[in-house]
């Protein structure tokens, strides 16, 4: 074959068109074009929020497709081709920096958005996002707006739960200590409240508490556990001052359920996928012990017995 | 060296221009890419300067280093050789600066933009309209020059260099218009799965369809050359471009294997990643073997070494890309640091070290001069070799950690702290790469503008 200028030039975009043709072409001829179940059009303001977070970049760190590998936040939910039938452009990622936000819509209630926001470190000691303060209050809003919706159908019904249960947070909140400490509790299941931290109070065990605290707590509840952290400003209810805790009927349950599942309506985020048993049980100790000043660790009735005693 | 003849020379005024702009966008682009590598140790140390976010300094890092740094260098290389290898003149050295001010003119309009956060949000396609019509347009005055210099030669036979020249520029033009959905200017994207499917055809066509034929381009011409012997074979020569031009365009969907898309798809994306290693070995057969048994030569010309490290990177990026097409390990290398290992052995290690060995050996060719510093040429060699490689090694550790934690079921949060100490060592592995550039855009500058040295 003669390399001649017109064989390179031609020759090279034929073949070209030819791989065009069937790896655009005809995918793009034979696309999903039906909505999944979970599918809604975007609101105004949602639809605001996301040309923000197309501006802002934050795309370059979080993915919105679930794999059926994955573990993490929204796993229960595996993309569909029909969920991204609105987006133009389509935002998949390429890269995992922070968490898939794909279902992200009512994990959180706007309040804890607003926070994470301003500067990620008050909700997420140890986070590496951005602070996006600078977008202002308003833009803040609007992207809010976007981030609630992910998930689409899922998203809103998470959201009316944390509407329905903000309403009540904030009414225990506003009633005075007694009454949110009542109100806390009320909504956990009996069983757990009777259950006694099993562990035993330990330098080791409450040195495990006070690193988990420092890497997840202690941007809301602050450093000394008056819930004056960073974060406080932006959050009401305000994270829970533990010290109003003490003599009012707290036990190691109520500390391991609240932190294990979080308090819907609340900043107060769910910790299930992020500490072990052990680390909660350890966490909340810290907090009975220094904050709180009353901790029933090793004490009777013990929930669980534990195999390794020091 | 060079024969009396080639010190001749006519004044390579593109080539010269394209080795500034090279040289000092590469400065800026490490710079860019220091700067998000420590924002990703010290998250607050740009603190609400909307224009510094890590979200914004990401697109000007690979838009930068893609378009200003690598690209440029190495059409450098080829403003060089189209004339020497078709014996005549280029077409138009005018038209040749003039392409190099609007190429300039755009990569600061991109850079300027990205930073307002105007942008259309998809990777590698972030450029507004008005700024990809600059673009197509750029390499589209590229190609014309090149095509008239082609029809004005006086010697018959199209060297291998020449055919990669041409199918990169003409290729490029198209491939960039079509990815970037040019004709959407408002969104610059399609609706659903179908935009992934375009941009990642895109985008693994700049990597494959851009910097590879020109860096291959640059290899056929420079390495015969040193090592003052043939290519080892026309024939392989011949295979490995047309396997490169049907084979890379359909390997882009290996970026979506875990996404929703028809099987048949993500069966063709994985069979050609695998295929590739046909025009990659033809490659580099051809020119290891043009090379055999001359090594020395190679050493001894600073340009050829840079140059063929960047072989053995094609390599290795290669193969680590064959491998992260296979879906049971990018189980693992997916949406995690891996991948950002292989962009930059891929990018910096073989197309950057083409891209500078290009323009070292070009640049007493065209001055008739010595390069200012030899020794600042190999400290700049050094430095980049450590530092992809450093890279290569600290993100494919820190990828793998991130990866398998996650099949593990750790969350996000919970990984943050075990890559911190990777990301640490990253942004001292930048230091170095951008201490280099700008040792070598001072070496490149001194050379060009107030180059003491006698003739080579
Ligand atoms: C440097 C990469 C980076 C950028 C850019 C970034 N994020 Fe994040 N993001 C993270 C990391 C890391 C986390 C996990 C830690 C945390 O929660 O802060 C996170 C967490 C989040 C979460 C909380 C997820 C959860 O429920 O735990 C949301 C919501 C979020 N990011 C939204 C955004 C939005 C919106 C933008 C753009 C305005 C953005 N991020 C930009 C890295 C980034
Ligand atoms: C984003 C802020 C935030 C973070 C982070 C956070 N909390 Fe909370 N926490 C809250 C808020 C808000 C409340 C509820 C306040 C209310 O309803 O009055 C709360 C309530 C609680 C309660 C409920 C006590 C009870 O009597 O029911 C416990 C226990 C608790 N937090 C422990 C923790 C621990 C331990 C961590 C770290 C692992 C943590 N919190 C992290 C904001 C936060
Ligand atoms: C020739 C064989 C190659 C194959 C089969 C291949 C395959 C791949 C695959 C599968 C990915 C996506 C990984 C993921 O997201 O999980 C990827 C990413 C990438 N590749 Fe390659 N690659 C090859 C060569 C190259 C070369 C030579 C370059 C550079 C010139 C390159 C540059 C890149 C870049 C920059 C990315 C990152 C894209 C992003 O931002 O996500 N690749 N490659
Ligand atoms: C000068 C030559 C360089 C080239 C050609 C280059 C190329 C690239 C490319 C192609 C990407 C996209 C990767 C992906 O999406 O997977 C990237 C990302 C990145 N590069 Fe570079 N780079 C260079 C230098 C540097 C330097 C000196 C640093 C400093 C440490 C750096 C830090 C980064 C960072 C932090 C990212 C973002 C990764 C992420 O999203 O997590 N780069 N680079």
């Amino acid at each position: 074959m003669k390399m001649t200028p017109r064989a390179v030039v031609i020759g090279s975009l034929l073949i070209l068109a030819a791989v065009v043709f069937v790896v655009i072409y005809i995918p793009y001829v034979t696309r999903t074009q039906t909505a999944s179940a979970i599918f809604r059009r975007r609101t105004p303001t949602e639809a605001a929020g996301r040309k923000l977070y197309i501006a802002n970049g934050c795309v370059y760190c979080h993915s919105q497709s679930v794999r059926s590998i994955d573990w993490g936040l929204g796993a229960e939910r595996i993309a569909q081709a029909g969920d991204y039938v609105g987006d133009q452009p389509i935002l998949l990622g390429s890269q995992r920096t922070g968490p898939d936000l794909s279902q992200e819509g009512g994990a959180h209630p706007n309040d804890w958005h607003r926070a994470h926001f301003v500067n990620p470190r008050t909700t997420r000691p140890n986070s590496i996002m951005p602070a996006f303060e600078f977008i202002g209050p308003e833009n803040i809003k609007h992207l809010t707006a976007y981030v609630q919706s992910l998930g689409m159908k899922n998203a809103g019904r998470r959201m009316q739960r944390q509407k329905h249960w903000k309403a009540k947070a904030v009414e225990a909140y506003e009633a005075g200590p007694d009454a949110n400490a009542h109100w806390l509790a009320e909504n956990i299941p009996f069983g757990w409240r009777k259950i006694a931290n099993p562990y035993p109070s330990t330098v080791a065990g409450l040195a495990r508490g006070h690193k988990i605290y420092q890497d997840f707590c202690l941007g809301c509840h602050g450093p000394v556990g008056d819930g004056m952290g960073p974060g406080q400003p932006d959050l009401y209810p305000p994270p829970l001052n533990f010290t109003i805790l003490k003599n009012r009927g707290i036990s190691g349950g109520i500390l391991y359920y609240q932190i294990m599942n979080g308090i819907t309506g609340t900043a107060m985020p769910y910790f299930k996928r992020e500490l072990e048993s052990e680390k909660i049980w350890d966490v909340s100790n810290y907090v009975a012990v220094y904050f709180i000043n009353q901790s029933d660790a090793n004490h009777a009735p013990r929930g669980i017995d534990t195999a390794y005693e020091p | 060296m060079t024969t009396p003849d080639e010190n001749s020379s006519p004044g390579y005024a593109t080539a010269r221009a394209f080795c500034i702009t090279s040289a000092c966008w590469m400065v800026i682009g490490a710079f860019v890419g220091l700067l998000g590598a420590t924002e990703l140790i010290a998250p607050d140390i740009a603190k609400n300067i909307g224009w510094l976010v890590f979200g914004r300094i990401r697109p000007i890092h690979i838009n930068v280093v893609l378009f200003g740094f690598v690209t440029p260098g190495l059409l450098a290389a080829a403003f060089y050789y189209f004339p020497r290898l078709l014996r005549c003149e280029l077409f138009s050295e005018k038209l040749g600066v003039f392409t190099v001010w609007v190429w300039n003119l755009t990569l600061v309009a991109a850079v300027i933009s990205l930073a307002g956060g105007h942008t259309q949000g998809r990777e590698y396609a972030e450029l507004i309209w008005p700024i990809d019509v600059m673009v197509v347009a750029a390499f589209g005055l590229v190609f014309f020059n090149m095509v008239m210099t082609v029809r004005r030669r006086t010697e018959p036979l199209l060297y291998v260099s020449i055919w990669y020249g041409l199918a990169a520029t003409i290729l490029t033009a198209a491939v960039y218009a079509l990815g970037n959905v040019i004709w959407r200017p408002d969104s610059g994207a399609l609706a659903g799965m179908a935009d992934a499917v375009i941009l990642w055809f895109y985008g693994h066509s700049i990597f494959n369809l851009l910097l590879t034929p020109l860096a291959a381009g640059i290899a056929y011409y420079v390495i015969p050359r040193v090592v003052l012997s043939p290519l080892y074979s026309h024939r392989l020569a011949m295979l490995g471009f047309w396997s490169l031009m049907l084979v890379a365009p359909q390997i882009g969907t290996s970026h979506l294997l875990q996404v929703p898309l028809p099987t048949w798809l993500k069966v063709i994306a994985i069979a050609d990643s695998i295929a590739m290693a046909i025009p990659v070995m033809a490659f580099l057969i051809n020119i290891w073997y043009t090379a055999k048994g001359r090594l020395g030569e190679i050493h001894a010309d600073i340009g050829a070494k840079f140059v063929f490290t960047g072989t053995i990177m094609y390599f290795f990026a290669s193969l680590q890309g064959a491998v992260m097409a296979l879906p049971q390990v990018q189980r693992v290398t997916h949406f995690n640091n891996w991948v950002v290992g292989h962009a930059h052995i891929g990018v910096l290690g073989f197309a950057g070290m083409i891209a500078l060995g290009g323009m070292y050996y070009i640049l007493p060719r065209i001055t008739g001069k010595q390069l200012y510093s030899r020794l600042l040429a190999d400290f700049q060699y050094w430095m980049v070799l450590i530092g992809v490689v450093g890279f290569t090694v600290v993100l494919t550790i820190a990828g793998m950690t991130q990866g398998n934690a996650w099949l593990n079921g750790h969350a996000v949060y919970r990984v943050l702290p075990m890559v911190h100490v990777y990301y640490i060592v990253r942004a001292a592995l930048g230091l170095m790469l951008f201490t280099s550039a700008i040792v070598g855009l001072y070496n490149i500058l001194r050379t060009l503008l107030s180059n003491p040295g006698g003739t080579p």
